[in-house]
């Protein structure tokens, strides 16, 4: 029955060569700590998801905001858990880019030739940092208000133009719903648009040029400060 | 890397990958192993530690301690090591350094060594930079540290560490000759006011703490391993004074191992810790060493300087006579008895104007009972009740008492504030605070201020911000720098005022005041809601708040369409609320028409009505034959349909019917005359359309109703709903009003009784409306309506 | 390759299976269960609000003690009630004829005229609710008595508690 399906859509779409090229490639033996990357993306995935599902509820306005995310938490079903992992969501994504970072550091997977994949990561990490940043004001609580106040104060310190990206972050002089709708359309369209764009490029190369081998301890050993090449 | 190190790369993984595993199902099993491991986490947090949501946002609530999201803590953190200029350092230059750091690593790290024991001094950096970030982020966790300037464990550094420090960081720079406990007290510049989460005594510690941390430093050393500093807030003076020098000779210290004071504590620090156990706080001091004998407040009329010897000096001053050889005793007598009481010894006040004013001023000096006053009177310059502050406190606390004492002298807040508002609150709020309906608003009914409830749930910082700012309608800012007429100071008067309600709340029930709906014609609108501010005949007048209606500029400056928005949106800046809001917009217009109809216009021909013509008309007519505007007579006479203008009438003068385009063409055919130009031009008609036409005016006491202003609103509240949809009788207009109707005209002009519109009002067949007649006024008003003619 | 040679074997006599069959498997069953975890609270969550029902918005609406309402004739009370849709609270007014013939048994139905919701009033002289729109009239217990409306004026369901007397919902025809 699967195979007749599999034909079927085979015949009208030609999956299978792509399918082999992504799944069926041969990889160098890999450790657990490979497994980082593809956690990120699965909970970057839990994040897309359950953030589409919040701004079915959510009304980006100091009125509404506040009572609408209480009303998610409290008053829909399994909302108090779409929140909470849109919320925990977060903090897991910097933690496993974090440690995912540190693993490719300690690799040297950012070396020739994945010198690209590794400059889209770091890009990857500073947009979950302005999802984090910018997320953070949505509840429009007490926690919400006045960490984004002081946060966009810092960029008050700036030389020159401080002043300017201050009302520029907020969308004026003071904290205010136009903050509020400027950090909703960041956080729920020009973010994820960037984010689409580096992820893809990302796992393009992850797949196009591989992911690196855990290196071997004899590596040094072999290599006298010659560099002689290997026959 | 070489190129044929790449090369070489590149080869050894190709064999790793041939000697690799299948990406699937191998590494993808692990993957999504791990994956639904993290979800179940996930899911496991979000079960135990929630979707976290504190209280809704309060922009107004500045004691929160705003916290970034862990993952900032350590940038959050950074900041505190870089303070002022270098802030910029913290915030920007080392996060960016990091991260062109991270970007750079390719060409950092160039070797071909992949392998971490190859690359110590990559996997060094790394290490410390991320220990340095976990260190961060576990320090910014941790309790703030203690300011820089205190090692001890005393109660005002706690406070400081945590009220202060938040914002402030390790020190504060005083500015000489700041009020800090007002400051504290009441907030400024963004600062919250501390009024209520900190005791006076605390507030005091604080500043005393803040003023002088010299102080505080002495303290910490000598004092307080027995003493707490919070403990020696209100303590007297003397007593402090004579701890100091006296040393082991002090009672409280004798059986100690203290070291001799003069030995330890010198000339500045002797200060520096007087002001830190006791600030300079002119109110607190005033409060604690002087409002025992003088009141609330004394009597100064003089200048700061003797004000200031007089304190120092205290019972040394000897400028006043002993009375008691001047006086006899029955006239001291009666001067004390003025001044404990003067009301009820009127007979006081010409001694004490005689004896006493030249020096007291007109302010009567206070006392506590009749013995001390005469005691007082009597001796004079001896009386020497009162101590040598000079000798005791410091020079600032002296100078912040001098402060206090004078301004305080001006009036006690609370009487000033109650003065304030007699004068400018009691209108709306009522004498007592008891609130009632808005005088220009009915339908808005104010509640009671004075309430217990209302007091216990507002603190002075709210009523304060209430007052200054205004709440969000109905009640004008009253500070200066919000457009208001009162200084900080007055608000501040004010807030004592109705804080003094607190202990004894003259408003024990919110009274039940119900407001039906607005009612009525313009005329009654208008001396109902207009004239409390405006004045009964609209010409406003010195003490009414709103400006004239009838002056010439106002009824020139303005077009009817901009007074009826006006009216109906209301001025922001100024009380005139919106009446959109109470009114129909027939009730409005009909006040826009009352409103003209104040004052009698004179409409000059020649000078109002003539340039019109001739800049929109004469061009055709004059020489095409037809009407011709080329002169009064011309104008309203000629016309190919007969006259153009009958004057008084001009619903039936030709002339109107086409510059409205209700005739047979609108005229002119370029474009429509403004409607200011048709309502004038339509004014010197009805006025009779002479050289010199008066119009407005004799209406403004008369007695002729219209349908405009007094009929139609009337006919609208009561019948609108159903007449006008429903066929039959239509009292939309003025017309389908007098001529529609299932037997006939409903009205006939100049005949009530022949009127079934009249006639259905009172009852004489089917009473209208069904089950509920209009008031006898109302109906009244329509019956004179129809018999005047029906005016509309 | 040599994968796929390694043999598993399961317990419990099941069939032997390669290692490349129970990894592809075990797989799939997981990716079924991160659906399952993410797709079924979803659903939930999106279906939620579909399960409020209209009604009262309250559970019982006070009307008051049972002695203030007049015996033998039709009487008008208005009641505020709080409707709360999603996180915004709209306050409605509903307004009720309350009717009693003893002091003891209540019947209480709406001013709203069944025709095209004109308000009825009752017109003492008449002992007939009065519409006003289409002259149509009601008789004492709410039934047609004139005019066009298709049917008798909606009833709500009483409840008489302490002396008190509630509005508990709306009698369905």
């Amino acid at each position: 029955m699967i195979e007749k399906i599999d034909l079927w859509f085979e015949e009208r779409m030609g999956w299978r060569p792509i399918w082999k090229a992504l799944a069926l490639r041969n990889i160098p033996k890999v450790t657990w700590a490979y497994t980082l990357g593809s956690a990120t993306l699965l909970v970057m995935v839990n994040q897309i998801l359950t953030g589409i599902l919040l701004t079915i509820y959510y009304v980006p306005s100091p009125q509404d905001a506040y009572n609408s995310v209480s009303f998610i938490t409290n008053e829909i079903t399994a909302g108090w858990l779409i929140r909470g992992l849109h919320h925990w969501g977060a903090s897991a994504m910097v933690i496993l880019a974090g440690l995912h970072m540190i693993r490719v550091v300690v690799h040297g997977a950012y070396k020739f030739p994945r010198e690209v994949t590794w400059f889209t990561g770091l890009g990857l990490l500073a947009v979950t940092m302005a999802f984090g940043f910018t997320g953070y004001l949505l509840p429009w609580d007490q926690k919400a208000y006045w960490a984004t106040t002081v946060g966009t104060r810092m960029l008050e310190v700036v030389p020159v133009i401080g002043p300017w990206l201050l009302r520029f972050a907020r969308g004026g002089e003071e904290l205010s719903a136009v903050t509020l709708t400027r950090f909703y359309g960041m956080h729920i369209w020009v973010l994820p648009a960037l984010l689409m764009l580096l992820i893809g490029i990302h796992m393009f190369l992850v797949v196009r040029i591989g992911i690196s081998a855990p290196p071997k301890a004899s590596e040094t050993e072999e290599e006298g400060p010659e560099l002689e090449v290997e026959a | 890397m070489k190129p044929e190190e790449r090369s070489e790369y590149l080869e050894e993984y190709a064999e790793d990958k041939k000697k690799g595993i299948p990406f699937f199902p191998d590494a993808v099993f692990k993957d999504v192993l791990v994956g639904l491991t993290v979800l179940i986490v996930l899911i496991g947090f979000a079960y135990f530690g929630g979707a976290p949501l504190e209280e809704r946002a309060d922009p107004s609530d500045a004691d929160y301690t705003p916290r970034p999201e862990w993952y900032f803590l350590w940038l959050f953190q950074l900041l505190k090591y870089f303070p002022g200029n270098l802030e910029f350092v913290g915030v920007i230059l080392l996060p960016a350094l990091g991260f062109a750091i991270l970007f750079a690593m390719p060409y950092l790290d160039r070797t071909r060594l992949r392998h971490f024991r190859s690359r110590t001094w990559v996997m060094g950096s790394m290490g410390v930079a991320v220990a340095a970030m976990g260190f961060l982020t576990v320090q910014s966790m941790i309790d703030i540290p203690l300011p820089a300037n205190v090692t001890g464990e005393i109660n005002a550094a706690a406070l400081f560490t945590e009220h202060c420090s938040v914002c402030h960081g390790t020190a504060i720079e005083i500015h000489e000759g700041t009020n800090l406990h007002e400051t504290i007290a009441g907030g400024h510049e963004g600062m919250p006011a501390f009024a209520a989460t900190l005791s006076i005594d605390e507030i005091d510690a604080l500043s005393g703490f803040l003023v002088s941390p010299q102080g505080g430093a002495i303290f910490t050393a000598n004092c307080a391993e027995c003493h707490d500093s919070g403990d020696l807030a209100a303590v007297s003076p003397f007593e402090l004074q004579a701890a100091l020098s006296q040393g082991t000779g002090y009672a409280a210290h004798a059986d100690l191992d203290i070291p001799e004071w003069e030995e330890v504590v010198f000339g500045q620090d002797r200060t520096a810790l007087l002001n830190f156990l006791l600030a300079p706080d002119g109110q607190r001091l005033y409060g604690l060493y002087c409002s025992e004998c003088h009141g609330p407040a004394i009597d100064w009329d003089g200048d700061r300087d003797q004000l200031e010897v007089l304190i120092r000096e205290g019972g040394n001053h000897r400028e006043m006579t002993q009375w008691r050889d001047v006086l006899p005793d029955s006239e001291i007598t009666l001067l004390a008895l003025y001044v404990v009481e003067p009301s009820s010894s009127p007979d006081g006040e010409p001694l004490f104007a005689q004896h006493c004013a030249d020096c007291h001023g007109v302010r009567v000096p206070t006392a506590v009972d009749i013995e001390t006053a005469v005691e007082i009177i009597a001796d004079g310059m001896s009386h020497r009740s009162m101590p040598l502050w000079g000798d005791v406190l410091t020079e600032e606390q002296l100078t912040a008492l001098t402060t206090y004492t004078l301004d305080a002298s001006r009036g006690t807040p609370t009487l000033i504030g109650q003065a304030l508002f007699g004068r400018l609150c009691s209108t709306c709020h009522g004498d007592f605070g008891e609130g009632g309906p808005h005088p220009s608003d009915p339908t808005n009914i104010i509640a009671p201020i004075s309430t217990a409830i209302y007091l216990e749930t507002r603190d002075d910082a709210t009523i304060r911000a209430i007052i200054s700012k205004g709440p969000s309608e109905g009640m004008a800012p009253f500070l200066e720098s919000e457009g208001g007429p009162l200084t900080s100071d007055e608000i501040d008067a004010l807030v004592a005022f109705i804080r003094a309600w607190e202990d004894d709340p003259p408003v024990e029930f919110p009274p039940e005041i119900e407001q039906g709906p607005v009612a009525g014609g313009s005329r009654q609108v208008f001396s109902t809601f207009c004239a409390q501010c405006h004045g009964e005949d609209g010409a406003g007048g010195a003490d009414l708040v709103g400006p004239s209606l009838t002056s010439d500029t106002f009824q020139n400056a303005y077009s009817d369409e901009e007074l009826f928005a006006s009216i109906d949106r209301g001025h922001s800046a100024t009380s005139m609320i919106a009446w959109g809001d109470v009114l129909t917009a027939g009730q409005v217009e009909g006040l826009v028409e009352h409103i003209r109809s104040l004052v009698s216009r004179t409409i000059v021909y020649s000078r109002d009505i003539e340039p019109i013509f001739q800049a929109s008309c004469s061009a055709c007519h004059g020489s095409l034959g037809g009407w011709d505007s080329s002169s009064m007579q011309l104008v309203i006479e000629s016309g190919d349909s007969g006259p153009a203008v009958i004057p008084g009438d001009p619903e039936g003068s030709n002339l109107v019917r086409s510059l409205r385009g209700t005739g047979m063409q609108t005229m002119p055919p370029a474009g429509e005359l403004s409607d200011v130009q048709i309502d004038l031009i339509v004014e010197w008609i009805t006025g009779g359309a002479t050289e010199e036409v008066t119009i407005g005016g004799e209406q403004a006491g008369g007695s002729a109703y219209t349908w405009t202003v007094d009929v139609q609103p009337i006919l609208a509240a009561s019948c609108g709903a159903c007449h006008g949809s429903s066929g039959g009788w239509d009292a939309a207009t003025y017309d389908s009003t007098i001529n529609s109707g299932n037997g006939g005209p409903a009205v006939s002009p100049g005949n009530a009784d022949g009127s079934s519109l009249a006639q259905r009002l009172l009852g004489n067949g089917a009473l209208m409306p069904p089950g509920s007649a209009l008031s006898d006024d109302q109906i009244q008003i329509i019956i004179d309506w129809i018999n005047n003619g029906a005016a509309r | 390759m040599v994968h796929g040679e390694e043999q598993w074997t399961s317990g419990a006599g099941m069939a032997k299976m390669s290692r490349r069959t129970f990894l592809s498997r075990a797989t799939t069953t997981m990716v079924g269960g991160i659906g399952a975890l993410m797709g079924i609270p979803t659903v939930a969550y999106l279906v939620s609000p579909a399960k409020a029902r209209g009604g009262l918005g309250v559970d019982r609406l006070p009307l008051g003690p049972i002695s203030k309402f007049p015996v033998g004739e039709p009487t008008l009370f208005k009641a505020a009630i709080e409707r709360k849709t999603g996180w915004v609270t709209q306050t409605e007014e509903l307004a009720f004829y309350v009717f009693t013939e003893d002091g003891r048994n209540f019947s209480a139905m709406s001013n709203i005229c069944t025709h095209l919701g004109c308000r009825v009033r009752w017109i003492t002289d008449d002992e007939q609710f009065f519409c006003p729109c289409h002259s149509a009239t009601f008789n004492k217990n709410g039934t047609v008595a004139s005019g066009p409306p298709p049917r008798a004026l909606d009833q709500f369901e009483l409840l008489v508690e302490d002396e008190q007397l509630f509005v508990v919902g709306k009698v369905e025809a």
